[in-house]
C-alpha cells in the first residue's frame, strides 16, 4: 500500500526529469545556431593546422565533423523543412534524439562534444568533490541555523545586542545573490592589500601529495571560503522560518508549564520547543538542494574548484551540450528523489500526514 | 518628539529610503544615454586599464576607475541600471501577469470546470492541420472539419430528442496541466535551468527576457491559485453565479482581483529574485552578449584583478541598495496590506 505510493512517486520523478531534459534536449538542438560552428571555431585559427583555406575544405571539415559529432542526423522523429514550401518528414529512428534516448536508457549519458570522453568520465570525479562540499556545507548550516535560531527565539520582546546585529546581518544576506556574498568575502579575506589569510585560487598546481596533515590543511584552508559561501547562502532560509515556528511553540501551553517547572529559558527552548519546530525544518530542508546545487555554481566559477557546478557552467559557455543535458538530468533526478524522501519522512514522523491509499 | 524619533528613524526612514534609491536607479536607467558621461559604455579605454579612481588629472576622468579590459566604471554603473529597467523588471512585470492569468485559471476552473463539447476537438486539430501545413492540408482540415459538424448536429439530435445528455463533454484539466507544467520547469533550480537553456547562442536582451518570464512565472502562479482556491468558496462568488453572470465575467471582474491581492507584495520580492539571477548571470558570463552593461558582469571582472576595491564596490553598494530596498518595499506593501485585508484567510 505505502510501497505502491512510493512507487508512484518514484515514477512520476523519473518522468519529470526525462520530460525536462527532453524539453531542454530539443530546445538546445533546434535553436538557429548549431554547435559546430562554436566547436569549429574561427576558421583563421585552424587555418595554419589543417589546410582549411579554400570554403570547399573548410565545408568537408564541417561536415565531418557534424558526422562526428551525429549532428548530421534530423533532431527529431518528424521534422519540418524551413522554407518554402512547407514539407513533414518521418525520419523513423535515425534522429538524434533517438540516439540519446536509447543511449540513456543503456545507462551512457553520451560524449563530451569538446573533449569526446564520455559524459559519466566526466561527471564522476566532478560529483565526488562537489558532493562531500554541498553535504559538509549542508551539515553545518543547519547546526548553525538550529542554534542562531534557539538564540533569536529566546530573546523576549525587542531584539537586543548580538541578536539584532544577527537579525539584521541575516536579512541583508538573504536579499544578496551568492555570488556578490562570495565576492565580498574573497575581497576581504584573500586581498593581498588587506587580509591575505585564505587561498582564493581553489586547487592550486603546489598542491602536497594525497593523504597526510599537509594536504589535510592545504585541503582545509582551500575549502573555508567556498564553504563560508555556501552556509552563508543558505542560512537565512533555514534559520528565520525555524526562529518563526520557535517562537509560535515557546507561546505554547507546554512551554508555560515547562517555565513553571524552574527550567531556565534555554532548556526550555531546547528540550521542549524544538522537536516540535523542527518538523517545519524538513520543507525548509528539500529547499535547501536547489540552492545548493545553483550555489556550487557560482562558488567554484569563482573559486576554481573542479566539481559539477563549474563543470556546468564551463559547458555552457562551450556549448557541450551532451554535458550539460547530463548535468540538468541529474539535479532533476536528485531533487525529484529530495522531495520524495522529504514526504517520506514526514509520514514517518508525523503519523497524521499519512495518505489513506 | 523625543519618544516619537526613535520610530521614525526605524519605520520611516528606511522606507524614505528604500523609495529614494529606487526612483534614482529608475531615474539614471531612463536618462542614461542623455547623461554628459565623460567615457562611453563598453568601450574600451587601453590606456587605462584596471586604473583606479581619478578625481584630478588631464583629460577626461575615470571617476569610478576602470575594469580590467579598461571600460569605464561609471559608466557601466549607470548603464547597467538601464539592464535592469529593460530586463529585469520587464521579465518580472510578464512572469507576474502570466503567472496571474495561469495561476488564476486553474485556480478557478479546477480540472472539471472547463467542460468542452467533443466537437471542439476536431476542430482544433483541424486549425492546428491548417497552421502548421501538414501534409494534404486543405483536404484533412476539410475532412476534420466536417467530422466536428457531424459530432455538434448528433450532440444538438440526442438534445432535442433524448433526455440523455451531459456525458457528451471532455473536460479540459486546466489545473493538472498548470500545475505540471509549473512542476517540471521547478524540478531543476532556475540558475541550473537558465545556463542550460542559455547554452547556445548568446540570446540577447529579449531571448534573455524569455528566458526569465519561463523560469519565473511558476511562482506568481502558485501563490495566485492557492489564494483562488480560497477565493472561489466567498459567498460574493456564490452570489455571482446565483445571479447568472457568465463563468469568465465572474473570473475576471470578481474573483480574480482577490485572488491578485497577495501578488502586490510578492511582485518586488519578484524583481529582486530576477536582478538576482540576471547579475548572477552576467557574472557567469552566459547567456548575455560581451558588450552588454550589467552590475553582475562588471563584479565578475573581479577575479582578474583581485586587488581593485573599485570594482566591488559601486556595482555591490549598488545592488545591494536595489535588493533592501526592493525588501524594503515588499515587506510595507504586505503590512499596507494586512491591515485592510477582507477576506478570512
Amino acid at each position: 500500500m505505502s510501497f505502491w505510493w512510493v512507487f508512484a512517486r518514484l515514477g512520476r520523478a523519473l518522468l519529470a526529469a526525462w520530460g525536462i531534459a527532453s524539453a531542454i534536449f530539443l530546445t538546445v538542438h533546434l535553436l538557429p545556431a548549431a554547435p559546430d560552428e562554436f566547436t569549429l571555431g574561427d576558421p583563421s585559427e585552424l587555418g595554419s593546422a589543417v589546410s582549411l583555406r579554400t570554403s570547399a575544405s573548410r565545408q568537408a571539415a564541417r561536415q565531418a565533423l557534424r558526422h562526428r559529432l551525429g549532428l548530421d542526423e534530423p533532431v527529431f522523429y518528424l521534422t519540418r523543412t524551413a522554407g518554402r514550401p512547407v514539407r513533414w518528414q518521418w525520419h523513423g529512428r535515425h534522429n538524434q534524439y533517438h540516439h540519446w534516448l536509447s543511449l540513456l536508457l543503456r545507462g551512457n549519458l553520451g560524449y563530451s562534444y569538446r573533449t569526446g570522453q564520455p559524459v559519466a568520465a566526466l561527471l564522476g570525479p566532478a560529483l565526488a568533490y562537489s558532493i562531500p562540499l554541498m553535504v559538509l556545507a549542508a551539515a553545518l548550516a543547519t547546526g548553525l541555523a538550529i542554534w542562531l535560531a534557539l538564540g533569536l527565539a529566546n530573546a523576549s520582546g525587542a531584539l537586543t545586542g548580538w541578536q539584532a546585529v544577527a537579525r539584521t546581518l541575516l536579512t541583508g544576506i538573504q536579499a544578496l545573490p551568492l555570488f556578490s556574498l562570495s565576492l565580498a568575502l574573497l575581497l576581504l579575506l584573500a586581498n593581498p592589500d588587506l587580509l591575505n589569510l585564505l587561498p582564493a585560487d581553489g586547487m592550486s598546481t603546489d598542491y602536497p601529495p594525497l593523504g597526510g596533515v599537509a594536504w589535510l590543511a592545504s585541503y582545509g584552508a582551500h575549502l573555508v571560503l567556498p564553504l563560508l559561501s555556501l552556509v552563508l547562502a543558505v542560512l537565512p532560509e533555514l534559520t528565520l522560518p525555524l526562529e518563526a515556528t520557535l517562537r509560535q511553540e515557546l507561546r505554547a501551553d507546554y512551554a508555560s508549564t515547562a517555565r513553571s517547572k524552574g527550567l531556565t529559558s534555554w532548556q526550555v527552548a531546547y528540550r521542549h520547543a524544538l522537536p516540535n519546530a523542527l518538523l517545519p525544518l524538513l520543507t525548509s530542508f528539500t529547499g535547501l538542494l536547489p540552492t545548493m546545487v545553483a550555489g556550487t555554481v557560482v562558488v567554484e566559477v569563482l573559486f576554481a574548484l573542479p566539481g559539477t557546478g563549474r563543470l556546468l557552467a564551463e559547458a555552457a559557455a562551450t556549448h557541450d551540450y551532451p554535458l550539460v543535458i547530463a548535468s540538468v538530468l541529474l539535479t532533476s533526478i536528485a531533487r525529484m528523489l529530495a522531495l520524495l524522501l522529504a514526504d517520506v519522512l514526514y509520514f514517518w514522523t508525523d503519523p497524521r500526514l499519512r495518505p489513506s491509499l | 518628539m523625543s519618544v516619537r524619533w526613535p520610530a521614525w528613524f526605524f519605520v520611516k526612514l528606511p522606507h524614505q529610503l528604500a523609495l529614494g534609491w529606487l526612483a534614482l536607479v529608475v531615474l539614471a536607467g531612463l536618462a542614461s544615454p542623455m547623461l554628459p558621461l565623460p567615457y562611453p559604455p563598453a568601450t574600451p579605454d587601453l590606456l587605462h586599464i584596471a586604473a583606479p579612481p581619478a578625481w584630478s588629472g588631464p583629460g577626461p576622468l575615470h571617476y569610478l576607475g576602470t575594469d580590467p579590459t579598461g571600460r569605464d566604471v561609471l559608466a557601466e554603473l549607470v548603464f547597467g541600471a538601464r539592464q535592469l529597467l529593460l530586463l529585469s523588471l520587464p521579465a518580472a512585470a510578464a512572469a507576474t501577469l502570466l503567472g496571474a492569468l495561469a495561476g488564476g485559471a486553474a485556480g478557478f476552473w479546477g480540472n472539471r470546470g472547463l467542460a468542452i463539447s467533443w466537437a471542439a476537438v476536431p476542430a482544433t486539430i483541424a486549425a492546428a492541420w491548417w497552421v502548421a501545413e501538414l501534409p494534404q492540408r486543405l483536404t484533412s482540415a476539410l475532412i476534420l472539419l466536417i467530422i466536428s459538424i457531424l459530432l455538434l448536429a448528433s450532440k444538438y439530435l440526442s438534445l432535442r430528442y433524448s433526455r440523455r445528455s451531459g456525458n457528451a463533454t471532455l473536460f479540459f484539466p486546466l489545473d493538472s496541466l498548470v500545475l505540471g507544467s509549473a512542476t517540471l520547469l521547478s524540478a531543476v533550480p532556475r540558475l541550473v535551468l537558465v545556463v542550460a537553456l542559455a547554452a547556445g547562442p548568446p540570446l540577447g536582451t529579449g531571448g534573455l527576457l524569455v528566458l526569465l518570464l519561463l523560469v519565473a512565472w511558476p511562482d506568481a502562479a502558485r501563490l495566485v491559485r492557492a489564494q483562488m482556491l480560497r477565493v472561489r468558496a466567498q459567498p460574493f462568488v456564490e452570489a455571482a453565479r446565483a445571479v447568472g453572470l457568465p463563468a469568465g465575467r465572474i473570473w475576471w471582474r470578481h474573483a480574480l482581483p482577490h485572488a491578485c491581492r497577495p501578488l502586490w507584495a510578492f511582485a518586488p520580492l519578484s524583481v529582486a529574485g530576477l536582478i538576482g539571477l540576471e547579475s548572477t548571470l552576467a557574472f557567469l558570463g552566459i547567456g548575455l552578449l560581451p558588450t552588454t552593461s550589467s552590475w553582475g558582469r562588471l563584479l565578475g571582472t573581479l577575479p582578474q584583478e583581485p586587488t581593485a576595491w573599485w570594482l566591488v564596490a559601486g556595482p555591490g553598494l549598488a545592488l545591494l541598495f536595489t535588493l533592501l530596498a526592493l525588501q524594503r518595499l515588499a515587506y510595507w506593501l504586505s503590512a499596507n496590506q494586512h491591515s485592510q485585508l477582507v477576506l478570512p484567510k
